[in-house]
C-alpha cells in the first residue's frame, strides 16, 4: 500500500496536478508518525502508511492554514473517517470538492494513541470509532489505495464510549453534573481540542472575542464549563466522532463522550449523520418544515 | 555523604510534618490515568513509578489563573483593590532535575525590570525536592542541553533512590538544609548499610545537536525567513499544549472578569502559539503564519533566554514532545538548526 501511495503522490506532483501532498511520515526515530507536506516528487518516498497514522489531516484544509493553502492545490492522504470531515467542510462551503484531491486509504483501524503501539494492532488499543466503522472503504475519494475491506460494523454500536454514555445516561442530573464538572475541572484551556478539530475552523473563535469577554479565559470551573459546553454546542450535527479532540487533550478529558452523545441526539431528532454526503447540508444550518418539534413543550 | 535517609513508608510522615507546620505538599499523583503534580490531600497517594509528571510544577509558583485585583465601579468612580499573592510554604516533592533547573529561568523573567512579587514571594516560600531519575523515555533529552539526572541546579533537596526501600537525602541549598532540620522527625539520620544509590537513567545525547551552533545561528537575523522554518514546523496546529506543559514558558495575559459593575482582574496563562497573541488592534499580525509562531517559541528557548538572561530556555524535559498532537519534536528542529552556521 505504501508503495502505491508513494507512486500516486509522485505522479500527482510530477504532472503538476497538485502542488502539495499532505500525508504521514516518520519522526526521526521511526517510532511515531507525524503530518508531512510533500512538495517535491522525489520526497514522496517519505510518505508512510500504518496503524500509527492517527491524525485527521483534513484540519490542514481549513482556512486557519493560509500558508499551506499558499503552497497550491493539495492532495490529502485520508482514511474513510477523515474523509467524513472533508465532506462536512464541503457542505459548509469551506472547501470545494474540485479543489482537493483525496487519496483514500482502505483502513484496518488505527491506534487510539501512538504511545500505545507495541507492534501489533489489537482491539483494546483502538478507538471506539474503529470498532463501528462503516467507512473502512473510503467513499468520496479520487483514488482509493489498498485492498477492499470486508469489515461490516456491528448492528448495535459497541465500545467503551457507548458503554460510558449508557452509564452517564443512567445517572441523576446531579450525578451527571458532578461527573462533568469533575472532568472539566482539569481543563487547562490550551485549546488543543479546538486547534486539532477540522471543524473548528473559525479564524476568530468566540473565546477570542474579548469586548466583552464572552467566554472567560480563566481555567477556573466557571471558565472551563463555559468553554467546554460552548465548543460542544458549536459542533452539534457537525462532529463526525473522529476523536481528534480527545486524542489531543493533554489532560484526558473524555470529549468523545460528549461528541457521541450529540451525534445520537442529532440522529434521533433529524435522522442525520454528518460526513456521509457532500450534497446534504447539516441540519443546524437548514430549516425544514418536517423538523420534529418535540423539544417544544 | 548523605544528609539523611527517608524510608518510602515514612513519606507520609514527612507530608504530615509539612502539613502540621501549615505548608502545602505538592507531589505527583495519578489523576485520570496520568501522573500530575497536585497539591495533595491526606487521602492522595503519591505516585512513585513515574517518569515525569504531565504538568510542570510551575503552576504552583505561577498559577494558571490568579486574581491580581478586584474592581468595582460606582457613581464616584472606579475602585481598584490590589490582591496580594497567597504565598504559602510549599514543598514540591518529586521534581526531576530538568524541571528544577527551570526555576532560575522563570525567576529571571519575573524579576526582569519589574519584580513580579506574585512569583517571587511564592518561589521564596517553596522547597523543591528533586528525585533523580532512574527511568526515562524516548522524549527525555536533558543530556543534550547540558543537564543530566544528576544536575542539582534549582533543587533545594536531592533524593536518590536506593534498593533499601527509601531515598538518600542530600541538602543542596541552605533552604534545603533548613527544611531537613525542620522536619528532622521524618527521616532517619543515617542510611542503612545497603542503601546504595541506584544507577541513574542517562538519555543518550542526540549527536546531531549542537546548542552553541544553534545559538549562533539564531543570533544572526538572516535565519528569520529561511524556508526551513516553514518546512519543519508548518504541521504545528497552534494549540498551546506545549507551552502550557513547558517548565520555562511563562507568558500570561491580563483579563477582566465579572459583572458590569464589579469584578476581578485576572492574570491567566497565555501562549505564543495562539494567533491572537500578537494580533494588533489594527488587524495586522506580525506572526501571521503558524510556523512564525513556532519560530518564536524556538527563539525564546535558544536565543532570548540564553542571550538576555544567561539561563536555559529549554531544559530537555521532553514534555512538549510528548504532548504535541502532531508530534512536532523540538529536537528534530534543533538537529536541523545545528547543521548550518
Ligand atoms: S474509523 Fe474506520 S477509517 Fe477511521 S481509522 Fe478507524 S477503521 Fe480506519
Ligand atoms: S471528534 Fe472532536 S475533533 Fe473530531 S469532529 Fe468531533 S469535535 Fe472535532
Ligand atoms: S484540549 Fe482539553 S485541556 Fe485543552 S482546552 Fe480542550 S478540553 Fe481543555
Ligand atoms: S521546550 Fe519542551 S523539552 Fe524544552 S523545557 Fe520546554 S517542554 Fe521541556
Ligand atoms: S508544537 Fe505541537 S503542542 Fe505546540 S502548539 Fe504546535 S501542535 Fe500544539
Amino acid at each position: 500500500m505504501e508503495e502505491q501511495l508513494r507512486n500516486k503522490a509522485k505522479e500527482l506532483l510530477e504532472t503538476g496536478c497538485v502542488k502539495v501532498v499532505i500525508g504521514y511520515g516518520w519522526n526521526r526515530t521511526k517510532t511515531r508518525t507525524a503530518p508531512v507536506f510533500i512538495t517535491r516528487p522525489e520526497d514522496a518516498d517519505r510518505l508512510v502508511w500504518n496503524p500509527l497514522c492517527v491524525n485527521n489531516l483534513s484540519v490542514y484544509l481549513t482556512r486557519k492554514f493560509k500558508d499551506i493553502q499558499a503552497l497550491g492545490k493539495p492532495a490529502i492522504v485520508a482514511k474513510g473517517c477523515d474523509i467524513r470531515n472533508i465532506v462536512v467542510l464541503i457542505t459548509e462551503a469551506q472547501v470545494r470538492r474540485e479543489d482537493v484531491v483525496i487519496i483514500g486509504m482502505t483502513c484496518g483501524g488505527v491506534v487510539y494513541r501512538q504511545e500505545l503501539w507495541k507492534g501489533e494492532l489489537k482491539p483494546e488499543i483502538m478507538p471506539t470509532k474503529c470498532a463501528n466503522c462503516g467507512v473502512r472503504n473510503p467513499r468520496v475519494a479520487d483514488f482509493v489505495i489498498g485492498e477492499r475491506s470486508s469489515f461490516t460494523p456491528p448492528e448495535a454500536p459497541t465500545g467503551m464510549v457507548f458503554d460510558k454514555i449508557k452509564a452517564i445516561d443512567a445517572m441523576t442530573p446531579a450525578e451527571r453534573w458532578n461527573f462533568w464538572i469533575g472532568e472539566f475541572s482539569r481543563c487547562i484551556k490550551c485549546y488543543a481540542c479546538r486547534q486539532v478539530c477540522p471543524l473548528c475552523y473559525c479564524e476568530r473563535c468566540i473565546t477570542e472575542k474579548n469586548m466583552p469577554q464572552w467566554i472567560e479565559t480563566s481555567a477556573h470551573p466557571r471558565g472551563n464549563l463555559s468553554w467546554n459546553l460552548t465548543r460542544a454546542m458549536h459542533l452539534v450535527g457537525r462532529c463526525t466522532f473522529c476523536g481528534e479532540c480527545e486524542r489531543a487533550c493533554p489532560v484526558n478529558i473524555p470529549l468523545n463522550l460528549m461528541n457521541q452523545k450529540m451525534i445520537q441526539v442529532v440522529d434521533e431528532a433529524f435522522a442525520f449523520k454528518s460526513g456521509y454526503d457532500e450534497k446534504t447540508h447539516p441540519p443546524m444550518i437548514v430549516f425544514s418544515p418536517d423538523d420534529k418539534e418535540g423539544f417544544i413543550k | 555523604m548523605a544528609d539523611g535517609f527517608l524510608k518510602k513508608d515514612d513519606l507520609n510522615r514527612l507530608r504530615a510534618s509539612v502539613a502540621a507546620k501549615g505548608g502545602r505538599f505538592v507531589a505527583p499523583v495519578t489523576v485520570a490515568r496520568q501522573t500530575v503534580f497536585k497539591e495533595t490531600a491526606p487521602s492522595d497517594e503519591v505516585a512513585l513509578g513515574y517518569i515525569l509528571a504531565r504538568n510542570s510544577y510551575k503552576e504552583f509558583l505561577f498559577p494558571q489563573t490568579e486574581a491580581i485585583a478586584e474592581f468595582s465601579i460606582h457613581r464616584q468612580g472606579v475602585e481598584l483593590r490590589g490582591k496580594d499573592a497567597d504565598a504559602r510554604d510549599t514543598v514540591i516533592f518529586g521534581a526531576r532535575p530538568c524541571e528544577a533547573a527551570s526555576l532560575a529561568s522563570l525567576r529571571a523573567v519575573f524579576t526582569w525590570g519589574f519584580i513580579d512579587e506574585s512569583y517571587t514571594k511564592r518561589e521564596d516560600k517553596t522547597v523543591v525536592i528533586t528525585v533523580a531519575c532512574t527511568s526515562g523515555d524516548d522524549a527525555c533529552f536533558c543530556t543534550t542541553v547540558g543537564l543530566s539526572p544528576e544536575s542539582a541546579a534549582g533543587s533545594d533537596v536531592m533524593f536518590h533512590e536506593t534498593d533499601a526501600d527509601g531515598w538518600l537525602v542530600y541538602a543542596v541549598t541552605e533552604k534545603g538544609r533548613a527544611f531537613i532540620e525542620a522536619h528532622a522527625d521524618a527521616w532517619s539520620a543515617a542510611a542503612p548499610e545497603d542503601a546504595v544509590a541506584r544507577t541513574l537513567f542517562m538519555p543518550p545525547v542526540i549527536a546531531g545537536v549542537d546548542i552553541k551552533k544553534i545559538g549562533e545561528r539564531l543570533k544572526k537575523k538572516d535565519h528569520y525567513d529561511e524556508p526551513l522554518w516553514a518546512e519543519l514546523t508548518r504541521k504545528c496546529i497552534g494549540c498551546g499544549a506545549c507551552t502550557y506543559v513547558c517548565p520555562t514558558c511563562h507568558c500570561f495575559d491580563i483579563t477582566d472578569e465579572g459583572a458590569a459593575f464589579e469584578g476581578e482582574r485576572r492574570k491567566n496563562w497565555d501562549s505564543c502559539q495562539y494567533d491572537s497573541f500578537t494580533l494588533h488592534a489594527s488587524g495586522h499580525n506580525p506572526r501571521d503564519a503558524q510556523w512564525k509562531r513556532w519560530r518564536n517559541r524556538f527563539m525564546c528557548k535558544f536565543n532570548f533566554y540564553p542571550e538576555k538572561f544567561g539561563s536555559k530556555g529549554c531544559v530537555g524535559c521532553g514534555r512538549c514532545v510528548r504532548v504535541c498532537p502532531v508530534r512536532l519534536d523540538i529536537t528534530e528542529v534543533m538537529e536541523e538548526m545545528s547543521k548550518r552556521p
